[in-house]
């Protein structure tokens, strides 16, 4: 699988390099601005971008830019973006406007090297990652906001917020050590009880999540 | 504060101008009456219409009006007291017409003094003095020509005649070559004053000229034709003596008229209104217009220009502390220093080409010399505020820099090493020949890297919050907002770039604002509204909370209202108990 990747900082572009090299991931080419990283990303067509949000010349959110701006005009092209501070806007706005294939991931992320290849390959084939901490915040929101999703129970809520980061029912299973009926059980009882449309297609199930608990977030 | 910014007319006089007016009503009602007296006098039936005899009186009345109202508005001014004389004498001449006999010869003694005062209100225009040594003579020689030169007219007159009861001898041979010489000397007295005119005219300022040539020439017109209307006017047209006598009273009475408007408008404004500068100066402060506004009235030049002396800068400044040039040579302008105990305070620029008469600007400078001097320290008090706030302007624009850089560094530096050391210690973890004991050893270092991380990105955030310095105050104010454990509305009215310092307050009287709401206030529901007027970032935090806090507690709100204040804002906090409170930062944000 073939990725470039955009980050300003060179020896955090090596290292990432390396992790992606052990992990079975051949780097098509590396890029320390956003310009450069959308000149490789026509140039090159790879399977996946990676980028930091902050990136020359402004250090401002070149990066998130320049992710956008590919997914323009090449809109199946999957791409993460890396940030040391996540914000539910910009998790909103990538996964809104796209139909799979985003990820969106605290730079820290990197350090746990399987999780984050995995994320990496879902990613690539066309699933929705968000970080856990920005979900968690999304649901810590809602939960303020509205009474609806304090209806869920404890556990309801466990599997609500790992569905809005775009995991599958199988790996949802794991982590809560369930069996995957159970899991489809609680996912099923969420949909009832939060009135959402039922959905098998992953990516479709994180936006409606998200989408839901955007929209409850809001205070009226 | 009161500074320069007072829009109240001048209205208030002097007691002495109150007095003054009084004296002059006065006047005014007694030439009323005198008038009236006079048109009461005149017989029914004489030689000429009913109406002319009360021509001489009406001259008399338009004499009065006019030297009246030049002598209200230019109290130091002499036209006035010259005209009002003007005008005695032709309610005299106007006796003329009367049966009283007495009366009637006094008539005849200043029947032609008219033309004297005429001559004199030439020569004395517009200051209502005579300033040369010939215009006195010339003056001089007008009333004697018209007093003394008269006498042959009614000493030699038949007995029946008006001025009969004057006669010594019925001499029509005497009387005429009195007239003659009257007329002789008459003529010379024109002649002289055309020359001290033609002369006075060459000195004039072109704007000047413009109003005093048709004045002058109108004056010796009417001067001139008087007499001749008569003699050569009459003959030549057939005229009958009553449109004749109509022709020269009218052609008499509207001078002062003319000479009142041209000293009123005409741009002769160098009258010492210095008076009304010391009621200025009475007036109390807040219903005070500006000095350089009451200056301009005083002086008759709406261009005049208050100039500040700031000796720290050697250099003059005007209210507001901006730079003053001094006019140069040439350019019509002039500039009259004003000092206060010896020591240079300020000057008065104003239209030499306008006021001609450099001493009165200079006296009307040191009236209002102690007020300059307070006008002064306040431009320069403001000048230097101006300097403070700037340089506290700069301190938090480089401290906002520093925090930035701080962030920056951080972020690319130790955040970045954080990542690279966790990342070490995960690879150690997953080495396939090392033992479980140090691959969990190598796991939890990981763990301990990542919570080091974590705190560190904490650190930075409240240094300079990432989303701030990526996305702008918006999406920092909403990040701020989906970080709270309350629901927040949020309002925001603003888009485009701000500068630095400004949103950077801006966000932290947000987060001020809704960190005290949150510990504080036990509220069920928070808003944050920002808005942008033309100039203004309005910001505010509402909760629905207890209330009562009181205002300027807490470090943290007094160091963001020093913040706020260096920026030259303002910052609220309104606090009811019940009520819920309110912080509310107006930030400045022209460009």
């Amino acid at each position: 699988m073939r990725v470039v990747i955009g980050e300003d900082e060179a020896l955090l572009r090596e290292g990432l390099s390396l992790v992606l090299a052990n992990g079975g991931f051949e780097v098509a080419d590396t890029a320390g601005d956003a310009q450069t990283l959308i000149a490789h990303a026509r140039r090159l067509a790879p399977d996946l971008v990676i980028t930091d949000i902050r990136m020359p010349p402004g250090y401002t959110d070149e990066g998130l830019r320049a992710a956008l701006e590919i997914r323009r005009t090449m809109p199946s092209m999957p791409i993460v973006v890396l940030s040391q501070h996540l914000q539910r806007q910009v998790a909103i706005q990538l996964v809104a406007g796209h139909s799979g294939g985003v990820g969106y991931l605290l730079k820290q992320r990197i350090a746990d090297i399987a999780t984050f290849c995995a994320d990496l390959r879902r990613v690539q084939a066309g699933g929705m990652v968000l970080d856990p901490e920005v979900v968690s915040l999304m649901v810590a929101r809602a939960r303020a906001g509205h009474k609806g999703l304090r209806r869920l129970t404890a556990r309801q809520q466990e599997v609500l917020a790992l569905m809005a980061e775009g995991r599958s029912n199988v790996s949802i299973a794991r982590a809560l050590s369930l069996t995957e009926r159970a899991v489809i059980q609680h996912v099923s009882n969420i949909y009832t009880q939060l009135g959402l449309p039922p959905s098998d297609d992953d990516h479709r199930r994180v936006l409606a999540v998200v989408r839901y608990l955007s929209q409850q977030g809001a205070p009226t | 504060m009161g500074r320069l910014l007072y829009d109240v007319p001048v209205t208030q006089r002097s007691p002495v101008a109150r007095s003054l007016g009084a004296a002059l009503i006065t006047l005014a009602v007694s030439a009323a009456m005198l008038g009236a007296i006079e048109l009461s006098l005149f017989p029914a039936s004489g030689i000429h219409p009913v109406w002319v005899p009360d021509l001489f009186t009406i001259g008399g009345l338009i004499y009065a009006t006019a030297g009246l109202v030049a002598w209200w508005r230019r109290p130091s001014n002499g036209l006035g007291v010259i005209m009002f004389g003007g005008a005695l004498i032709w309610l005299a001449v106007a006796l003329a017409n009367t049966a009283v006999t007495v009366l009637a010869a006094a008539a005849i003694v200043l029947a032609t003094v008219p033309l004297a005062v005429v001559v004199h209100l030439l020569l004395a225009f517009p200051s209502g003095r005579l300033r040369s040594r010939a215009a006195r003579w010339t003056a001089a020689l007008a009333y004697i020509t018209a007093v003394v030169l008269q006498v042959p007219e009614y000493l030699f007159a038949p007995p029946g005649s008006p001025g009969g009861m004057l006669a010594a001898a019925d001499s029509p041979g005497l009387a005429a070559a009195g007239t003659w010489l009257q007329n002789v000397v008459g003529l010379g007295v024109m002649l002289a004053t055309a020359v001290i005119l033609i002369a006075r005219l060459r000195r004039a300022p072109r704007t000047q000229r413009r109003v005093l040539l048709p004045l002058d020439l109108y004056g010796i017109a009417a001067v001139l034709l008087t007499p001749l209307m008569p003699i050569m006017i009459q003959p030549l047209t057939g005229m009958s003596d009553a449109v004749t006598v109509a022709m020269q009273v009218i052609a008499l009475s509207l001078v002062p008229v003319a000479f009142a408007a041209g000293m009123l408008r005409g741009g002769f404004a160098r009258t010492s209104e210095i008076q009304e500068l010391g009621a200025w100066l009475g007036a109390d402060t807040a219903s005070r217009p500006s000095l350089e506004l009451a200056l301009a009235r005083a002086l008759g030049d709406d261009s005049v220009r208050l100039a500040y002396w700031v000796p720290a800068q050697y250099a003059y400044t005007d209210a507001d502390g901006r730079p003053l040039a001094m006019p140069g040579a040439g350019h019509g302008r002039a500039a009259s220093e004003i000092s206060l105990d010896g020591r240079r305070i300020g000057a008065i620029i104003y239209d030499a080409t306008l006021i001609e008469d450099p001493m009165l600007v200079h006296a009307a400078g040191q009236v209002v010399a102690i007020a300059v001097d307070r006008e002064r320290l306040i431009a320069e008090l403001l000048a230097s505020q101006e300097e403070l706030r700037e340089s506290r302007t700069r301190l938090v624009n480089a401290a906002d820099a520093e925090r930035r850089r701080i962030a920056q560094n951080l972020h690319d530096g130790l955040q970045t090493k954080l990542v690279l050391l966790a990342l070490e210690a995960q690879q150690l973890a997953g080495k396939p020949g090392a033992g479980r004991e140090v691959a969990g050893a190598a796991a939890a270092l990981r763990g301990r890297i990542d919570a080091a991380a974590a705190e560190l990105r904490g650190l930075v955030h409240a240094v300079m919050p990432a989303p701030l310095i990526e996305r702008g105050l918006a999406a920092a104010a909403e990040d701020l907002a989906d970080r709270m454990p309350l629901p927040t509305q949020l309002d925001i009215g603003v888009d485009g770039a701000l500068p630095g310092a400004v949103s950077a307050t801006a966000y932290f009287v947000i987060a001020e604002g809704l960190a005290n709401a949150v510990k504080h206030a036990q509220a069920s529901k928070l808003s944050v509204g920002i808005t942008r007027t033309e100039d203004t970032l309005l910001v505010e935090v509402r909760d629905d909370g207890t209330g009562g806090a009181a205002p300027g507690s807490g470090l943290g709100l007094r160091s963001l209202a020093d913040r706020v204040d260096t920026l030259g804002g303002r910052l609220f906090v309104t606090s009811q108990a019940g009520l819920g409170t309110s912080l509310r930062a107006e930030l400045p944000c022209g460009s």
